[in-house]
């Protein structure tokens, strides 16, 4: 043990400060939102034990929760596919060596660098108004939009299609993964007189399920804890009658208006338990479609 | 030296620091106090100057001033609290002040009053307001009242004479229906905002009809029937064509920003506040608003309070709270800061202030001055403070009435949704 420390020292000296803000910074508050999830605790006074009645009246009586799990479920499952979709089909229209492709490589990245922001978000806000470049822009058509931000029908939708325009990330992964795949694979293919669809399925596909794996799990998580969009377009609420009320958007609200900071470390831990869950599932599906060249099968 | 080693250089560095150390006391002599407030650019921009006479004034004090919008300022608040640097003094409103008091982040006044703060000009209606089981706790800085403010250009070009077609101190929700909806026929501006999500106009019409929001035992007060009256009320106005279309209300419940209220963004002609706002509405526009009060049933109980509109209180955070209530004493006495504040917060608890103010009132000053001249003796009781919980239920009101603006469900339901869940709210709070 002490020959192990003394050969390793320098090595843990320098991590030194990544461990520290990995044990201050990240398990530290972990552990302590675990605690304070079975507590009563409004910051102000000190918090009170409550045992499990917080993930009691979760489950049992909080209707709210059961809207903010639906919205959000409803948000994953639709925009995660249609965003990966929308990549590999960029991905794939830039690997056919295009001039200047770093230009729009850098191009297609932009939108999700800013996705993110505040500022997009607002932005986003003033397009999708009622009085926004959207309606605008179908009223030179004729036609009337709906008030897209203000009608619960409508305002999912306007989400989903900012976590679509992000898609630059899985773009370039897709990109790197389109560029592995050997180009005789294909060429033997047309050779049989494979078509493009044929060519798309039997070959893309299956050699990109890795990546197409890993992009899935990323942007399932990613999706699960989308806060700064809903926020800022919900006004903070979740309106209109919450079909904005994302599960970190409650959280938050629970939180930061009511003081129920007990309360909201429930919800967080309820929120990682679900992402958890979801992505055990992927890894379990993954050994029937995602198969490595290295496997032996 | 061309060389500088190691030892030298350490030797150095520390008589560097020695001589920073030993310049600390000298700097330390000046208080810093740290002001937080909720505003808008125009309280901003008085309130950065009032500290800046204050700081001229006191050199052993330097004030610093921190600012944010009302709907992100109890946030910020809340995390400094956890962090335990909440600033020296804060800015207040009558409801969440008594959670801050019963959580102990707002501290007692008593042991500077007569010392470093001088109370000896304010009403006693005004002490009163900031005293909670005989313990001095808040300095009120204006009252204020609930107020309608309207678009006098539309309403002339309407043919609408305030006085003449409807009285601003006392008229019905059914004659705001009929000039609401001849201030959109002749300009194409809805009269009136929607204000079937406005909770503040929801409590003055609960008053109104007789209820309290809340019971003495702290339960909640308003009946079914006065909650479907209200949004039956409403959607009255709004099918006779007085305001904007539901959707378009739907999307402003909740929003506390004076620069998205329909008379600012030029959506409507008629919007309900605060008295006091009427300065900064007044000063994000061209237009020349009027006032008047909320409107009424036609049995004219009155609805509205008048109540301390602001407070500034002292946090239990506060290293140096001599020099904190030297700053919360002058805000509210010195005479040449209390003229730049003005009006803005509410009318002054002071009567030397408020006789000082006079004979420079702007013209939108002289305004407020005349509306709450004219609201004496038809105001309500101030009624006792909200219990916890109560923020929640405002913002389940907003976002249950959303239903009603789109039409999604029928009135009688949501408003028993409504009050269901009010009363879990306060049950579990």
């Amino acid at each position: 043990m002490q020959k192990f420390f003394r050969r390793n020292f320098a090595g843990y000296a320098f991590l030194s400060p990544w461990l520290v803000g990995f044990f201050l910074l990240a398990i530290g508050p972990i552990l302590a939102s675990l605690y304070l999830s079975f507590t009563k605790y409004n910051v102000v006074r000190p918090p009170q034990w409550l045992g499990l009645d917080h993930y009691v009246y979760m489950f049992q009586y909080d209707q709210r929760f059961w809207k903010a799990l639906q919205v959000t479920f409803q948000f994953v499952v639709i925009s995660v596919p249609l965003k990966l979709i929308f990549a590999l089909g960029v991905a794939m229209a830039l690997d056919k060596g295009i001039r200047a492709i770093g230009w729009y490589r850098a191009l297609f990245y932009l939108p999700s660098i800013l996705g993110g922001s505040i500022a997009v978000a607002i932005l986003w806000r003033q397009l999708f108004n009622y009085d926004g470049v959207i309606n605008s822009i179908l009223r030179l058509f004729g036609a009337e939009g709906p008030y897209w931000l203000a009608d619960p029908k409508y305002s999912l939708w306007t989400l989903i299609v900012l976590a679509i325009w992000q898609f630059g990330s899985p773009m370039l992964i897709f990109l790197a993964g389109l560029r592995a795949i050997p180009q005789e694979l294909y060429e033997a293919a047309e050779i049989d007189a494979a078509g493009p669809v044929k060519k798309f399925f039997a070959i893309t596909v299956p050699l990109l399920a890795p990546v197409i794996f890993f992009n899935l799990v990323l942007q399932m998580i990613e999706a699960f804890k989308s806060f700064s969009g809903a926020f800022i377009i919900s006004g903070g609420s979740g309106a209109p009658l919450d079909s904005l009320l994302f599960f970190t958007v409650y959280l938050y609200n629970e939180a930061f208006s009511f003081l129920r900071m007990g309360y909201a470390s429930a919800l967080a831990w309820v929120l990682l338990l679900i992402i958890a869950l979801f992505t055990a599932i992927a890894f379990w599906t993954s050994k029937y479609w995602v198969h490595y060249e290295n496997e032996r099968g | 030296m061309s060389k500088l080693s190691r030892r030298t250089f350490l030797g150095a560095s520390g008589s560097v620091l020695a001589l920073a150390a030993m310049g600390r006391p000298a700097f330390a002599q000046t208080a810093e106090i740290r002001h937080f407030w909720w505003g808008n650019p125009e309280r901003d921009r008085r309130t950065f100057e009032v500290i800046d006479i204050f700081n001229g004034k006191h050199p052993d004090i330097n004030v610093t001033g921190e600012t944010l919008g009302f709907g992100d300022y109890f946030t910020k608040l809340t995390t400094q609290i956890a962090g335990g640097n909440m600033p020296d003094v804060i800015q207040q409103g009558y409801g969440v002040l008594f959670e801050y008091i019963a959580n102990g982040a707002v501290v007692p006044l008593d042991d500077y009053v007569g010392k470093t703060l001088d109370i000896s000009k304010m009403d006693q209606s005004a002490i009163d307001a900031g005293t909670v089981d005989g313990k001095f706790y808040a300095l009120s800085i204006g009252a204020n009242s609930h107020m309608a403010m309207y678009n006098s250009r539309l309403f002339e070009e309407a043919g609408i004479v305030p006085g003449e077609d409807f009285d601003p101190y006392g008229y019905t929700y059914d004659e705001l229906a009929e000039f609401a909806a001849a201030v959109k026929e002749a300009t194409g501006v809805a009269g009136t905002d929607d204000n079937t999500a406005d909770y503040q106009n929801f409590s003055d019409f609960v008053v109104q009809k007789g209820a309290m929001l809340f019971n003495e035992d702290g339960s909640y007060g308003p009946t079914q029937e006065i909650v479907e009256e209200y949004w039956a009320t409403w959607e009255k106005i709004r099918s006779a064509g007085g305001t904007p279309p539901g959707p378009e209300s739907a999307g402003l419940a909740g929003v506390s920003e004076l620069s998205q209220m329909g008379v600012v963004t030029g959506k409507t002609a008629m919007t309900y506040l605060w008295s006091n706002q009427l300065v900064g509405v007044q000063s994000l526009m061209q237009d020349t608003l009027g006032a008047a009060m909320y409107p009424n049933t036609p049995d004219m109980v009155p609805g509205s309070i008048v109540q301390p509109s602001q407070f500034v209180c002292l946090t239990r955070d506060s290293a140096n709270p001599e020099a904190a209530t030297t700053y919360m004493s002058a805000f509210v006495n010195d005479l040449d800061m209390t003229k730049v504040l003005g009006l803005e917060r509410g009318i002054p608890s002071q009567s030397d202030v408020r006789a000082a103010l006079q004979p420079d009132l702007t013209d939108v000053e002289a305004r407020s001055v005349e509306f709450f001249d004219k609201i004496q003796g038809k105001t309500a009781v101030l009624p006792p403070p909200p219990p916890s919980g109560s923020n929640e239920v405002e913002q389940t009101f907003e976002r249950l009435a959303v239903n009603v603006l789109l039409g999604e469900r029928p009135i009688p339901e949501v408003a028993s949704d409504f009050l269901n869940q009010a009363r879990a709210i306060l049950a579990r709070a």
